[in-house]
């Protein structure tokens, strides 16, 4: 396998995100797969289903299986340090040092908790690119659609500022023409940045497009609340050009209504998971819940093992 | 007086070129305020909340800063002067 595949799980608060990416983490494991399952929620949940210390370094926590949960603060300062290192190389002393205060507050600036996730995102990718699957146990809906938004909604910016600065050098090299009688040999910096962007969120962008890489798994518990969300989450996600490769009902019972369910998300792979009546919190309970329920969930994982290479 | 008349000839030769030199120099001056404005167009979109503005998400802001230090300083100097456009206007195209 060239790349991992990563697994998103999706979904309102509370309908088992984690206990499912837990499972299907736990699942691919047992079959071999070098798996990581990493926490993306900042309300992290995966140090107590395993009982277990995590941290943004990876633990062993089951056999082939690896879990880790990022620091998204930590993310944050590390990417302000880097910003605020090269503004002190590039800029002369006065500017920098007057701009010292505005980087104690751009830290609390709305939109970097989701670049966070997406650089933290990016590493993981760069980092365990020898893994066969990144399963990502994501923050509830708003969040996530935002992490989901950001190349789209960056590219739009960043296409105009293109257009914008191509102006301004065509604009400078007629003056220095005129000027000097000679074109300015030196290239643009900001230009090359901004191209460098481009690059770089449209092959994000293009990853979270490629059904082949990125699996986007809806969980939903069969009750009205978790549908009216999932069908904005399945909105969101269909405007910026992402579709779901499967949606999870979890906690199903015996007198669960699916007519609802079953109608707006037909056409796509459903997997049905039981209601436990034990916390699922553990290895062993939940080595045991995947060995008693295994014919039921190895129907839709198994497609994913199919598509995958062993 | 082949040779006086050469002379008036250099003479009206050097004023068309420094007539020349003035109307281009004049021309480029336009110009460079039209790009000092563009210049500021583009801080004030990329840098625009420092100065109280919409702006891009943060990180596009924050990736470009480092590359930016003559915009910034040309976007606080223009929020200094924005109070008097019109001078400023009067003083591009040389209106007493």
């Amino acid at each position: 396998m060239e790349k991992p595949i990563n697994i998103f799980y999706m979904g309102k608060g509370g309908v088992g995100k984690s206990t499912s990416a837990t499972l299907n983490s736990l699942f691919l494991a047992q079959r071999g797969f070098e798996v990581l399952i990493v926490s993306l929620d900042p309300a992290h949940n995966q140090s107590d289903i395993f009982e277990k210390d995590l941290s943004d370094k990876p633990k062993q926590v089951a056999p082939h299986l690896k879990a880790i949960e990022i620091d998204q603060d930590h993310w944050i300062k590390r990417y302000l340090k880097d910003v605020h290192e090269q503004i002190r190389r590039t800029y002369s002393y006065l500017t920098a040092f007057n701009l010292e205060k505005y980087f104690k507050v751009i830290k609390h600036s709305p939109g970097l908790e989701e670049y966070a996730l997406i650089l933290a995102f990016k590493e993981i990718n760069r980092k365990f690119s020898k893994m066969d699957f990144l399963v990502f146990d994501m923050a509830p809906t708003a969040l996530s659609l935002k992490f989901f938004n950001l190349p789209t909604l960056s590219l739009i910016w960043i296409n105009h500022l293109l257009a914008l600065r191509k102006e301004i050098i065509k604009k400078r090299e007629l003056i220095t023409k005129v000027r000097l009688m000679k074109k300015e040999i030196e290239t643009d910096k900001v230009l090359s940045r901004i191209q460098d962007s481009i690059q770089e969120y449209t092959t994000l962008k293009g990853l979270f497009e490629d059904p082949d890489l990125t699996k986007i798994n809806l969980v939903l518990n069969p009750d009205q609340l978790s549908l009216a969300e999932s069908k904005r989450i399945v909105e969101g996600l269909g405007a910026i050009n992402i579709s779901l490769s499967q949606v999870i009902v979890n906690k199903m019972q015996e007198n669960s209504s699916m007519d609802h369910i079953n109608r707006e998300f037909k056409g796509i792979p459903m997997l049905k998971v039981p209601f436990s009546e034990t916390p699922l919190i553990g290895l062993d309970v939940l080595t045991k819940f995947l060995d008693a329920n295994e014919e039921k969930l190895m129907e839709q994982p198994l497609q994913i093992l199919k598509n995958g290479v062993k | 007086m082949i040779s006086f008349l050469k002379r008036i000839q250099c003479k009206i030769t050097d004023a068309c070129k420094i007539g020349g030199e003035i109307g281009r120099s004049k021309a480029v001056e336009t110009i460079e305020s039209e790009l000092e404005e563009m210049e500021n167009i583009f801080g004030v979109l990329v840098l625009g909340s420092f100065v109280g503005m919409p702006s891009p998400p943060m990180q596009i802001s924050l990736d470009l800063m480092p590359y930016m230090e003559k915009e910034l300083l040309l976007m606080m100097e223009k929020v200094d002067t924005a109070n008097e456009p019109i001078s400023q206007l009067f003083s591009v195209f040389d209106i007493d």
